[in-house]
């Protein structure tokens, strides 16, 4: 049951954002106003066509329904919020109506937590990190301020784990089915589930006798698993069959995004490739006998200026959607072999979800740096009692991934906040995390004791410093902040790679 | 930020020596510092007060603030952008003449000062925020930002400072929890919060004098007491309300058998050499001296001022003093109430001090906290 604490903190959680509705928003705002729009003015069979606004809808159906269940209390609020011509609308009364969907819609993530809690025996780490993470920085730039509804999402990936840590994978399933038709980021980490599913609900052994596989139980769970399955994508996406728009659901769903990185580099693997061309180009004007022919100029027009597009690189082969499609694949085999050759127990098919995203968040083609969250999320399910190497990498990837996020929120109006959020809980993750009764901040190396508060230095250099000391460069304070954040991403992911893996 | 958890079944770790549940732990903020301590975590708990008191002081300006859009008067904010503005471009003679009806200056020196330094470094980052008269006005996202810098780093320069040494100085709170509690509630106060940071004002600076000064009590440093609670009377006339606390304090301070006329001596120069210091711009002229007495103490404009929570407005309903009498013969009235009103706590303080003899701070803390809400 929920304690007098609990709440207190749930309060001042909500308290403090309730206290950012005046902060910047960005034009997910609008995308979001949109929807509501939309989903509250049309018929269901004109919702993927729409396109008055540039914002058209691109999330699967469960969540247009979210925003048609939504836009009804919208236009209670102020019937102006859903007028499909009001665009780029953002009078108080739109603005208040958004952010209170945001908060109250992740209570749901508030109980999901606390049902972890409890599943996890109530243990006071227990406790610490379900606040962890429910009040991270993640979702308090990227929902709060920034505006998304991911809080909600992860409140039902957190419910579809929690049903896997109580034993119920059948409901896992179905929650995680749920959750695509809800948001299709999330197939990302799908290979997790198949693999779980499979081995762990799917295969029943014989009881007695032989104890081999029981071919006859195994099939029927996994006809009982696929047709639970089917039935949601169903509920989904059934009515858009019946009319025929799967083509048009697809094209909006999976629109082809230029360029291997977004605008602001996501601190991947290709953040760090691209900054390796550079360094070579650069390297090759001040040697030009080691390169001889570099398509230079094409190469420097892009990437450079931080602009969404085909990005080709001068010293580097060049990266194709397919090769990163593949890439990713690779990247995802630790994860799939966790599950395959060690035991299978819901702790591991949280691992296997937390590497999944690993995989996808570092290797995948134009990934946008909110994605961390999709492994930051899951990986705060871990550290109830964790080993001395996961909660070193915890606190590199919790603080890098953080710090990546802090470029959405540019201006000079959110500096004091972002800095404020960001210290808090950094400060309470290293000091009230332990492994086996050690504090976090004393488990890690001095490397990554060196590194994590190398972020402060960072921070000094590309959010305090007068823009004049870049001069031309504009672009340099950003592509500093995702090389540096992306080592710290880098160096996490093997190092939970060798402790799930290897150190066993 | 953690959660606490007070039930000890429901905690994995055994609880450290310190954790007997009392009474007070139903208090959330006292059960978190409790937590806190239990889990060995002491180190950060300073660091998330101050950093929680920032982020909802910044939070809180986000907001509008007093006067917003609404010209031509606009509100406070307007009024200390002004005086940055005069404090910057025009001599110290002017800056008690100027342009009166408009927001004229009727805070005493140290806040001319501090404007003048905030209106230096606006003229450095944007000249068109306080540009004489034609900056009447203005509002801009960046100027905004500014203003709100402005009070916040004062905040964070004297206020925060002076709160974490009192609460943490060894006499006077007990054990480690009570003082992190105490540093937290006084610095989320949401009058001090609401008033500075969302309506716009400098409170923070009078007050933070005011507590240096009681943190000086505390370690007997009696004469940078005194100078701290000039500072305090030199920003805003308003600490006026301490003085005659803080007079009776001293003055029995000074009655003590070792040292005590020295005291008084020291005390009394120390003083005037505040007060001279702040008015050297005006000392030569008696005029801009007056003037300046007249702008700070507006005794002209009545009993009282629109609402106040106080005697005389609620006196007002039923008795229609302004009516009955002339404003002179009010102020009279009004001085000779206050004056009986605090003489008798004045009076116990100052032979509290002369019995105990010096030292028995619980006692001298109790009777300052007793005078301050007064």
């Amino acid at each position: 049951m929920l304690g007098v604490n609990d709440l207190v903190l749930l309060g001042v959680g909500i308290g403090v954002k309730l206290l950012l509705w005046p902060a910047y928003h960005s034009t997910d705002f609008e995308v979001h106003r949109n929807w509501l729009a939309l989903t509250h003015s049309l018929p269901v069979d004109k919702w993927y066509f729409e396109n008055r606004s540039e914002w058209t809808l691109d999330y699967p159906p469960f969540f247009a329904w979210f925003e048609w269940a939504l836009s009804h209390l919208a236009y209670m609020w102020d019937p102006r919020i859903v007028d499909i011509d009001n665009l780029e609308y953002s009078a108080v009364t739109c603005v208040m109506f958004q952010r209170l969907s945001v908060v109250v819609s992740e209570l749901v993530l508030f109980a999901a937590l606390m049902r972890f809690t409890k599943v996890s025996g109530g243990s006071v780490q227990a406790r610490v990190a379900a606040f962890l993470g429910f009040l991270s920085p993640g979702f308090l730039f990227v929902d709060h301020v920034h505006f998304q509804y991911n809080g909600f999402l992860f409140g039902i990936l957190v419910y579809s784990l929690v049903f896997a840590l109580e034993g119920h994978d059948l409901l896992a399933g179905v929650t995680f089915a749920a959750l695509l038709c809800f948001k299709h980021i999330f197939m990302y980490i799908a290979p997790a589930y198949f693999f779980y599913l499979l081995l762990h609900y799917c295969v029943v052994y014989r009881q007695r006798g032989a104890g081999g596989l029981d071919l006859g139980a195994s099939v029927l769970r996994l006809l009982k698993l696929g047709s639970c399955v089917m039935l949601v994508f169903g509920i989904a996406f059934g009515p858009f069959v019946a009319m025929g728009q799967i083509p048009q659901l697809v094209s909006r769903l999976f629109p082809f995004k230029r360029g291997i990185c977004h605008a602001y580099w996501a601190p991947n693997f290709w953040a760090l490739y691209s900054f390796a061309d550079r360094v070579l180009i650069i390297g090759s004007r001040l040697a030009p006998n080691l390169f001889p022919a570099l398509r230079l100029n094409a190469a420097l027009e892009s990437s450079t200026r931080g602009l969404v597009g085909d990005s080709s690189f001068a010293v580097l082969p060049d990266v194709t959607p397919a090769a990163t499609f593949i890439a990713t694949l690779v990247a995802q085999i630790p994860a799939c072999a966790l599950l395959v050759f060690r035991q299978r127990t819901p702790t591991r098919l949280i691992q296997a979800v937390v590497l999944c995203a690993f995989a996808s968040f570092l290797f995948g083609w134009h990934v946008h740096e909110k994605a961390v969250i999709l492994i930051l999320a899951p990986l705060g399910l871990l550290v109830a009692t964790p080993t001395k190497r996961m909660l070193r990498m915890f606190a590199v990837l919790s603080i890098s991934g953080y710090y990546s996020l802090l470029p959405l929120l540019f201006g000079a109006q959110e500096l004091p906040i972002k800095a404020a959020i960001m210290l808090i809980w950094s400060l309470s993750a290293l000091g009230l995390l332990k492994s086996s009764s050690v504090l976090a901040w004393r488990c890690l190396t001095a490397l990554e004791k060196t590194y994590i508060v190398g972020h402060g230095v960072l921070f000094l250099l590309t959010e305090i410093s007068p823009s004049c000391l870049f001069g031309q460069m504009q672009f340099l304070p950003l592509v500093l902040v995702s090389v540096y954040t992306a080592l710290g991403i880098l160096y996490s992911w093997l190092g939970m790679i060798y402790e799930l893996l290897a150190a066993e | 930020m953690a959660p606490t958890t007070r039930s000890k079944e429901a905690s994995g770790l055994k609880s450290s020596k310190k954790a007997a549940a009392r009474p007070s732990d139903i208090v959330p903020i006292n059960s978190w510092f409790r937590f806190l301590e239990t889990q060995n975590s002491q180190a950060i708990a300073l660091p998330l007060t101050l950093l929680f008191a920032v982020l909802v002081r910044w939070c809180v300006a986000l907001y509008g603030y007093s006067g917003q859009g609404s010209s031509p008067m606009f509100g406070d904010y307007e009024a200390q952008r002004h005086w940055m503005e005069i404090t910057t471009h025009l001599p110290p003679s002017k800056w008690y003449f100027y342009d009166l009806q408009y927001w004229g200056l009727d805070y005493p020196p140290l806040t001319a000062f501090q404007s003048w330094a905030c209106g230096f470094v606006a003229n450095l980052v944007n000249p068109a925020w306080v540009a004489l008269d034609s900056s009447r006005g203005i509002e801009t996202h960046e100027s905004k930002l500014f203003m709100r810098g402005t009070v916040l780093v004062l905040d964070l320069a004297i206020f925060f400072p002076a709160i974490v040494l009192f609460f943490r100085s060894k006499r006077g709170f007990g054990s480690w929890v009570p003082q992190q509690v105490s540093i937290f509630t006084a610095l989320l106060h949401p009058c001090l919060l609401l008033i500075d940071h969302g309506h716009f004002q400098y409170n923070s600076v009078m007050l933070g004098f005011l507590v240096w000064a009681v943190y000086f009590a505390a370690q007997e440093h009696y004469v940078y007491m005194a100078v701290a609670f000039c500072c305090a009377l030199m920003f805003k006339q308003m600490a006026l309300y301490y003085a005659p606390a803080v007079f009776f304090f001293l003055l029995a301070k000074c009655f003590q058998p070792n040292h005590g006329f020295a005291l008084f001596i020291k005390l009394g120069f120390a003083v005037v050499a505040t007060f001279g210091l702040m008015l050297l711009p005006w000392i030569q002229s008696p005029e801009q001296l007056t003037q300046i007495l007249i702008r700070v103490f507006p005794v002209a404009r009545g009993l009282y001022e629109d609402k106040v929570a106080n005697v005389w407005c609620a006196l007002n309903v039923v008795v229609k003093l302004r009516n009955m009498f002339e404003t002179a013969d009010l102020l009279r009235l009004a001085t000779a109430a206050t004056s009986l009103a605090f003489l008798p706590a004045c009076i116990h303080l100052f032979v509290m001090i002369r019995r105990h003899k010096g030292k028995l701070l619980p006692a001298v803390r109790d009777n300052m906290v007793k005078l301050l809400n007064y």
